[in-house]
């Protein structure tokens, strides 16, 4: 297991260098000057040419990856062009409200899909499971942005304000401001419209994949077996169907952190929340290459690293799979 | 005879009323004392350095952290601000600035002669990189004459030089000698505490890119009594949707840049919030390129005509008679702007209609491109770039592209991102009309910052050095009746030539919540929180 682990950090650094270099090879390829957004009303040619000289962007672009990467070995992740921060001091502020929105959202997305999964798989054709089936069809057709406004709608204006439509309150622990509030109550209130608009599409999904997988395990051998000996329904359905079952939806997961990272941009943007999809958004409207770098160094991490931790779980769901 | 009681009894209980509901309103406007004000802008402030930081955003927060010479009012008169009185000599070259004695910056130094004029010189140092350089360049130098006075001595005339430090990109803002060089450049930029020192009404307490930026109100500001708000929170509301959800719900006091569009809707939702706007200081342009590098190199000082456009005829039928200003006005605005063609918008200082001179003429219009060489054997077609910042550019572009057709002309639209078109505009790159609000502007003179040829934003790249001469005679003019007369001439001057084509005036909308009392509107030029307290 350990060897395997380590093989699988060792494939990291091929990934994070395939990535960093296309993301920066890309962002220079685009339209755009982000010395033009730096200097704003004091942009002159003179001003120009010494702020690419400032910022090393006079220099040809692979000489600058390879600064790039020489600072990140240094644990130097750059300074933003237009604001003249570190990258790594603002990515590690932004980090855990969109590690939050993720995980929450998949939570939302398992509480929703595992019960109307198992009902789905259970009852098959019936209007239980044409509910489910159905509802997952919609929630997969609805985007993130509409979903957004429409809880916008709901909760906040036409509930007079019952969850907040904007900001954050950091989760206590997680806050790196001098001024902010933290608590879990307030941090609830803000988290829980951007959770449902991210998570209600995967739950739709991850609906529709478990109960083919459960109607797909409920009929083997050992689930007839278990039934046969005496044992009640639940165990039956919750130990040996259900945790076979989730093997296929918990690979999907692993890959819907992606997807759920790309929708953190739309909602956080929606609700105001200062996490990394609006760090990533903004820093690519300005063209701040050092924080598109940062953003999509702290994205790819993320990405592998939960992956790593998805294939890990397999062992856990099934004793018969065995790294080596 | 009829009996006066009724009369009397309606008298007596209107007075009775009257005192009812304006008894209490004189007492409620007495200002209270702390509370925090909850402000949303629409766009994240770049940083903080406010000599050099672009945006209106760092701008608003400038004007409150920091304090300046002088302000201007929604009137167009003078009040000082660090300066308690001010003298001009007779000849115009000299400026003489006696400074209020209790001026202290934040980090508890004094507001001296020597601090305004290190600022004034850092902002005039090429190296400090400042747009504002520019509007410095009548002045020869600045001296301390003792501790509280400071004398600006210009190399010639300038009209417009307490205009320029009230609100040229919103004004002067006085820097601490001590924290600058104290501190680095990246320290001010990134908001670092005791890097940002003013001496405003308010201090700041932090900035958290992306999220927040915390003020509290400076205890030994200058103005007794003020501010009266203990703090002031801003947080960086982009979606217009989410910002006026916010604002329903109280989660936001004041938006500082409420998007037009969403006007109506934002009246409907909140009847009671204050929708403050005035006449519009920013136009809303149709550029049209006139010339390009002869060699193809971006900036190259080698200019060329630019085929379409360098052509008056075309500019004429295209940018004159070819647009209904008042059609895109009633579309893209709702008809909440007002159709415009001259070089400065309806709010700003010596402005001058001249509309007329560009009426909407179809046949006028496809007179000239035929006389030019166009029409249906040789078509004109040209690309109209817009760009995301503002949905209202792509509105306009898309009718401009409708009324285009009409005349025979097919406009291609191009849409890009802010930072696409930025670049392509700044840099002299490829484009041949776009639409775009720039600058908010307080005065004719103000403009010679897009427009004079040698300006790094006359994005047309005109080379006419006529209209050169109009700003700096309009500028150095000290006579206000010869000045009106100037500025008379050079915007129908410039109706005429369509260096600069403005279809309308851009509005500009602050809205607030009923409790908010105390804030004076004054457009983009002040935005300031001292006097502003919470009727709750």
């Amino acid at each position: 297991m350990r060897v395997y682990i380590l093989k699988r950090l060792l494939q990291i650094i091929p990934t994070i260098l395939g990535i960093t270099f296309v993301v920066f090879v890309m962002m220079r390829s685009i339209p755009g000057d982000p010395v033009v957004s730096l200097l704003g009303d004091a942009y002159t040619e003179e001003n120009a040419i010494k702020a690419r000289q400032d910022y090393g962007l006079d220099k040809p672009v692979l000489l600058q990856y390879v600064i790039w990467l020489g600072k990140l070995v240094q644990g130097d992740w750059g300074t933003s062009i237009l604001s003249g921060r570190p990258v790594l001091k603002d990515v590690l502020v932004r980090l855990p409200v969109t590690l939050e929105l993720v995980v929450l959202s998949m939570a939302v997305a398992l509480a929703i899909a595992i019960p109307a999964a198992i009902i789905g798989a259970l009852r098959q054709n019936t209007w239980a499971d044409y509910t489910a089936t159905s509802v997952a069809m919609v929630g997969v057709s609805v985007p993130e942005f509409f979903l957004g406004v429409l809880l916008l709608l709901l909760f906040s204006i036409g509930m007079g304000g019952f969850l907040p439509s904007s900001g954050w309150v950091y989760l206590p622990g997680t806050c790196q401001t001098v001024v902010c509030a933290a608590s879990l109550w307030g941090n609830t209130q803000h988290v829980l419209m951007p959770a449902l608009a991210l998570g209600v599409g995967r739950a739709a999904l991850l609906t529709r994949l478990l109960r083919a997988s459960m109607l797909e395990v409920i009929r083997t051998e050992y689930v007839t077996t278990a039934r046969a000996k005496g044992l009640s329904e639940r165990p039956v359905v919750l130990k040996h169907a259900l945790k076979n079952a989730l093997i296929p939806t918990v690979t999907v997961m692993g890959l819907q952190v992606g997807f759920l990272i790309g929708g953190a941009i739309v909602v956080e943007t929606l609700f105001a929340m200062p996490g990394l999809g609006t760090f990533g958004i903004d820093a690519i409207i300005a063209r701040d290459y050092q924080q598109v770098q940062g953003f999509a160094l702290v994205t790819a991490l993320t990405f592998v690293f939960i992956n790593l931790i998805v294939d890990l779980t397999y062992t856990f769901l099934d004793p018969r799979i065995r790294y080596s | 005879m009829r009996s006066t009681r009724p009369l009397l009894n309606l008298v007596l209980g209107t007075g009775l009323l009257l005192s009812l509901i304006v008894a209490p309103a004189t007492k409620a406007q007495t200002p209270k004392r702390g509370g925090i004000l909850k402000v949303s802008y629409g766009n994240e402030i770049a940083h903080l350095d406010f000599h050099t930081a672009p945006g209106y955003e760092m701008m608003w927060v400038a004007m409150n952290v920091g304090c300046g010479l002088v302000d201007i009012m929604p009137d167009g008169k003078f009040v000082g601000d660090a300066a308690e009185a001010w003298q001009v000599s007779s000849d115009g070259l000299l400026y003489t600035f006696k400074l209020k004695p209790n001026v202290l910056f934040h980090d508890g130094t004094k507001v001296d002669a020597a601090a305004v004029k290190f600022s004034i010189e850092r902002l005039m140092d090429p190296a400090t990189g400042s747009g504002m350089r520019t509007f410095y360049e009548s002045v020869h130098s600045v001296e301390a004459l003792d501790p509280s006075t400071v004398q600006i001595r210009l190399k010639h005339p300038y009209a417009f030089m307490l205009h320029m430090l009230a609100g040229y990109r919103t004004g002067l803002i006085i820097y601490s000698p001590t924290a600058t060089q104290k501190f680095t450049l990246e320290d001010r930029k990134q908001g670092k505490p005791g890097a940002v020192v003013g001496c405003g009404p308010f201090k700041l307490v932090e900035w958290v890119k992306g999220s927040h930026l915390v003020m509290d109100r400076f205890d030994k500001y200058f103005q007794p009594g003020l501010p009266y708000l203990d703090r002031v929170i801003i947080r960086v509301i982009k979606d217009p949707i989410t910002e006026m959800a916010a604002f329903k719900a109280g989660e936001v006091d004041f938006i500082a840049s409420f998007s037009p569009e969403h006007v109506d809707t934002m009246k409907a939702q909140n009847p009671r919030a204050l929708m403050m706007t005035g006449k519009e200081t920013t136009p809303m342009l149709a550029a049209m390129r006139v010339t390009i590098p002869k060699d193809g190199k971006p900036m190259s000082k080698e200019r060329v005509p630019h085929p379409i456009f360098n052509d008056i005829r075309v500019r004429k039928a295209v940018g004159c008679y070819g647009i209904d200003r008042k059609e895109i006005v009633k579309i893209a605005f709702k008809g909440q702007a007002t159709p415009w063609v001259g070089i400065i918008p309806p709010g700003t200082l010596d402005t001058v209609d001249v509309t007329s001179m560009c009426p909407y003429d179809q046949a006028k219009a496809k007179a000239l491109l035929a006389e030019a060489g166009y029409g249906p054997q040789k078509p004109l077609t040209f690309e109209l770039m817009t760009n995301t910042e503002k949905s209202v550019f792509n509105v306009i572009a898309t009718v401009i592209k409708e009324q285009m057709a009409r005349i025979g002309v097919t406009a291609n639209i191009r849409l890009v991102d802010k930072v696409t078109w930025m670049t392509a505009a700044n840099q002299d790159g490829p484009w041949d009309m776009y639409v775009e609000d720039l600058l908010s502007l307080l005065t004719l003179d103000s403009n010679a910052f897009l427009s004079t040829t040698g300006a790094s934003w006359n994005h047309t790249r005109h080379t006419d050095t006529k209209v050169d001469d109009y700003y700096a005679r309009y500028a150095r003019e000290m006579d206000p009746v010869r000045r009106k007369a100037i500025a008379r001439e050079f915007q129908e001057f410039s109706a005429d030539k369509l260096y600069w084509n403005a279809i309308s005036g851009s509005p500009f909308y602050m809205v607030a919540q009923p409790w908010i009392k105390g804030y004076t509107y004054n457009a983009e030029f002040e935005v300031h929180y001292d006097k502003v307290w919470l009727d709750k």
